[in-house]
């Protein structure tokens, strides 16, 4: 009898050494910027710096709580370093797990065998859920851990809240790379596409932030889902996350139809 | 006897490319069935749609008696495959790889994986990377054998193996056969699926030129033949051959000794005792490829063409 989940078992065997590297990537950064917090903001240098900047760049880069502990913890980490992080990791992730191994000659060895083709990217999807939700794990605990060294005054409870909309968010561009992964069967599309959602979402949150005018366009950016409500500060947004995991499920819908009509050729 | 693959009509289009036109073959279970002809023939694009890794534009295609199609990973269960263009990579180790594949299909006898590895010489230790392209080929033939499969079809499957491990796998095939498993194998060697194969079908452009046993084809009736004759004379070893109308593409060179190439189609009894007569200081007798069989000798019935041909086979 075949044993469960064989495809996610598989990419976690295949992909350890991956994941164990990025997550030295967020410990890195975590441990890089959080115990400066004190030593930026003991002498009101923090505020002094976000004046002399142009207040467009401050709303481009959502700093401007950053003399906060929650808003530092945010315009740093959870905003820019982590997102960066996560988005990468994830679509990376996305476009290897059907196009890459479509390119590599695996999937059409991996699929003549006993495992269906719905199976098989729905584990693929599972396993990256799972994997994002490791790094976000991780992160949520180095950030409680640091919280009181580095004398950020954060909530425990909000840092998993903010954890899990990085998760939420960088989930969408590894989907968007599986699906388009699934219907092109090319790697390097997949990637730009992941890539660029990313991209999009961030730019359009940064401009819809430059004006109350342009406060609607945030309605369509995956960025502000996760988020305009500063879960760091206000816990759980239950409306971004549910946007932002519907999207998710339904770019993962689209590769498992993509990959089910389509014929692999690699 | 029972059918265990049997395909009417069926047919591939890649865009404005057709690769294979209109199949129709019935291989009987319990037998070796071989698929032959030239690269680009369609022989890959017909067994990749035996697994359902690529769909049939039209015609109707049964595998154990269930189409490929609607019958899902179940059926593909009862199948070993080996893929024409096997590539195997990373740093998984080649048990691993066949642990997850058996994890997949299911059903492979304690034991298996290392008996098989052991008949081909076949190190299951290190990652695949570091395989050779023979070694990953072994374990692409451990793959499909391993969970002993009703089906098995083999693209392709003694590319880079070396003439011993070529002959084991005959074997293989031999003992499957024996056993009531039934085997669909490809080659653009003839060779190869005239020792192992019971019944052939020959594919040109995608279409079945011939079918039938492999002694009925006449594939084996063209040799190229290469002589160097001492003691003589170009003109003497014209006029002895000049009566042997199987003889094709005749040169004769002089030099030390007379270099004599040809062509032979049908009997090769005379054509030996003929050159008996000279001093032999050299003599070879090819099989000439596949592709220049096939179309030697069914060209005229292929059907011309203009469309570009596929060139994956």
């Amino acid at each position: 009898m075949a044993s469960a989940l064989p495809v996610l078992r598989r990419s976690f065997a295949d992909s350890w050494r991956s994941l164990l590297g990025w997550t030295v990537g967020v410990a890195g950064a975590l441990a890089l910027y959080l115990p400066l917090y004190p030593s930026i903001n003991g002498a009101g240098q923090m505020d002094q710096m976000i004046a002399s900047m142009p207040p467009e760049l401050v709303k481009t880069m959502g700093i401007e709580q950053i003399s906060s502990g929650p808003g530092y913890v945010q315009g740093t980490f959870y905003g820019l370093i982590g997102v960066l992080l996560l988005t990468i990791a994830g679509t990376s992730w996305g476009a290897s797990a059907i196009a890459g191994a479509e390119e590599s000659g695996r999937l059409e060895l991996d699929l003549a065998h006993g495992v269906g083709r719905l199976q098989y990217a729905l584990e693929s999807a599972l396993s990256i859920v799972v994997r994002l939700l490791w790094l976000g794990g991780f992160a949520a605990l180095m950030v409680i851990v640091l919280d009181g060294p580095a004398q950020l005054g954060l909530d425990a409870a909000n840092v998993v809240a903010a954890s899990t909309s990085l998760v939420g968010l960088t989930l969408v561009s590894a989907t968007m790379a599986l699906a388009v992964g699934a219907i092109t069967g090319r790697r390097s599309i997949a990637t730009v596409a992941g890539a660029g959602v990313a991209v999009l979402g961030y730019v359009i949150n940064a401009v819809a932030a430059q004006s109350s005018d342009l406060e609607g366009a945030r309605a369509i950016s995956p960025y502000a889902w996760a988020f305009r409500n500063t879960p760091l500060v206000d816990g759980f947004d239950a409306g971004g996350l549910v946007l932002l995991v519907g999207v998710s499920a339904a770019l993962t819908v689209v590769a498992v139809f993509a990959l089910r009509r389509r014929d692999v050729v690699g | 006897m029972p059918i265990a693959i049997s395909t009417t009509e069926l047919r591939k289009r890649y865009g404005s490319v057709t690769a294979v036109h209109s199949l129709d073959l019935a291989v009987e279970r319990g037998t070796v069935f071989g698929l032959i002809g030239p690269n680009g023939a369609g022989k890959t694009t017909a067994l990749r749609m035996l697994v359902d890794i690529i769909h049939p534009t039209s015609g109707t295609l049964r595998v154990l008696g269930e189409d490929p199609r609607a019958a899902g990973p179940q059926l593909r269960r009862r199948i070993g495959f080996v893929p024409g263009d096997l590539r195997l990579d990373g740093r998984v180790r080649g048990r691993s790889l066949l642990n997850h594949y058996a994890d997949i299909s299911g059903d492979v006898a304690p034991g298996m994986i290392d008996a098989l590895a052991e008949r081909l010489h076949l190190d299951l230790n290190p990652p695949i990377r570091a395989l050779s392209k023979g070694n990953r080929q072994k374990l692409g033939l451990v793959q499909a054998f391993m969970h002993r499969p009703e089906l098995l079809v083999l693209d392709e499957p003694t590319t880079g193996l070396d003439p011993l491990v070529q002959r084991e796998f005959l074997l293989m095939v031999r003992e499957a056969r024996n056993s009531g498993q039934t085997v669909l194998l490809s080659s653009h060697v003839l060779s190869e699926i005239q020792q192992a194969a019971d019944q052939v079908a020959v594919l040109s452009r995608g279409r079945v030129v011939a079918q039938g046993a492999v002694e009925s084809l006449r594939l084996g009736s063209i040799r190229h033949l290469r002589a160097g004759l001492a003691d003589t004379t170009v003109d003497a070893v014209r006029t002895a051959l000049a009566q042997l109308s199987q003889l094709g593409q005749i040169e004769v060179t002089d030099g030390d000794v007379v270099r004599l190439t040809a062509r032979v189609n049908g009997d090769i009894d005379a054509v030996i005792k003929t050159i008996a007569r000279f001093r032999l200081v050299d003599l070879a007798v090819e099989e000439p490829d596949l592709e220049e069989s096939v179309l030697s000798l069914y060209g005229e019935q292929a059907p011309e063409s203009s469309e570009k041909e596929k060139n994956n086979g």
